[in-house]
């Protein structure tokens, strides 16, 4: 037994309120800690290139993994009140637009793994949910989630959270729309409507919020413990090119003038997949050196929305033409949050 | 007591860290309860399919779905495996 199993339900109120606090104070106390670090305990000269990376690395790290440690618990408890069950339930029958628009938020809170795209596409599609707005959830699932919004959050701030967050919602709206309106049924593998499709309900006992608090802890052990390495690598990465890359080197090759930049950021974002938890850090330095927002959001999208092995995983249920039309609709997508960025910010 | 004809508990799921774990659980509940309980680890998603998971890992007893895209506890398991 746990102790957390024998409080009582104010005790456990206190317990989470207290460490809350706790989380607010050391976070906010991040940028004297680093500074003590790279000053008083290394003694490093203010000014020069090691101090400079080496404040960057102790500021960010824990800032960035305790960011990361929040929001998945949090995300954990909201995904508690769902599952894909649910709504596909919510979905079924539902005509687009509307559903569309429906569709792509579920898929924000569904809990979703891209391991299981496959059994939830025959669910959704053999379930009478619309293949366009199929198609929403399954991009808005893997793209707005909350590893990318948690890095967001910590590297950029709360305003390219959110635009990253509301674009990759349009993106997902409006490539399910244009999907459905394509009507590229012939295109999904026939064998997928002819399934014997059982519908499964899978929730075996109501959830107490001691079980949802249990679920958002094991995501945080299971997501954060995953993770970590690629952040702590990322930000390493990062903090020598704030250190050394001098300012403005990206302009010329990730700038606003460089129109070619972002399609080659959507390019270079579809082969990665697994990494977007440190490929983040590094743009975030990329950006301090004149790389333009628009490219690095659209190379960000491109690398969690877009990735080889699901186009692998989908084909068992797709044409190879219809993953291609997926793909150019949602890359397309993908470009025009970048130029639009580019253009206005 | 009588030996009765073994019941099959299946766990679905396309090999992932979290399914080998959903695995592991089961088969640990199973052997330590003493369960007559034969475990099947099934990767082929047409069962997945035909079971109507849609969440992976799953634990499917007899053919039903009793869990759906989550590791279970031991403590469920072995609630449900003396239910049936």
């Amino acid at each position: 037994m746990k102790p957390a199993d024998r409080l009582s339900p104010a005790a456990a109120a206190l317990v989470g309120l207290a460490a809350l606090l706790a989380w607010l104070a050391v976070y906010l106390n991040l940028g004297s800690f680093a500074r003590w670090v790279t000053y008083g305990l290394l003694r490093l000269a203010p000014g020069t290139h090691v101090s400079s990376a080496v404040e960057f690395l102790v500021f960010e790290v824990p800032k960035v993994l305790l960011l990361l440690v929040l929001v998945v618990f949090a995300v954990g408890i909201v995904r508690s009140f769902f599952s894909p069950e649910k709504t596909r339930r919510v979905l079924a029958g539902r005509r687009e637009s509307a559903g569309n628009v429906l569709a792509s938020l579920l898929g924000v809170v569904t809990p979703f793994c891209s391991c299981s795209a496959v059994p939830m596409f025959i669910g959704f599609v053999t379930a009478g949910v619309p293949l366009g707005v199929t198609f929403s959830f399954l991009v808005s699932a893997p793209m707005v989630n909350e590893v990318a919004l948690a890095l967001l959050f910590g590297l950029f701030g709360w305003k390219v959270a959110a635009l990253y967050a509301g674009t990759g919602l349009l993106v997902a709206f409006v490539s399910g729309l244009v999907i459905g309106h394509l009507k590229l049924e012939k295109w999904v593998e026939p064998w997928v409507y002819a399934a014997p499709a059982g519908q499964a309900d899978g929730q075996t006992a109501a959830l107490t919020w001691r079980d949802r608090i249990e679920a958002g802890k094991a995501a945080v052990v299971e997501i954060v413990g995953k993770v970590w390495p690629y952040v702590i690598a990322g930000i390493a990465v990062g903090a020598g090119i704030h250190g050394w890359v001098p300012e403005n080197l990206m302009a010329g090759i990730m700038g606003k003038q460089a129109w070619w930049s972002v399609p080659l950021a959507v390019l270079i974002g579809i082969p990665m997949y697994s990494n977007a938890a440190g490929i983040l850090p590094i743009v975030q330095a990329l950006l301090g050196k004149g790389a333009a927002l628009g490219t690095a959001l659209a190379f960000m999208m491109s690398v969690v929305a877009l990735s080889f092995p699901e186009f692998v995983i989908l084909r068992k249920v797709l044409r190879p033409a219809l993953i291609a039309v997926f793909a150019g609709v949602v890359g397309t997508g993908i470009l025009i949050v970048g130029y639009v960025f580019n253009a206005l910010l | 007591m009588e030996p009765t004809p073994k019941k099959t508990i299946e766990v679905l799921g396309p090999g992932c860290t979290r399914c080998k774990e959903t695995y592991r659980v089961v088969q640990e509940v199973v052997e330590a309860g003493g369960f007559s309980f034969e475990v099947v680890k099934n990767e082929s998603i047409e069962r997945m399919v035909e079971l109507g998971l849609m969440a992976t890992p799953g634990v499917a007893v007899e053919g039903k779905v009793v869990v759906s895209g989550r590791i279970p506890k031991a403590e469920e398991i072995r609630t449900i495996l003396a239910a049936s």
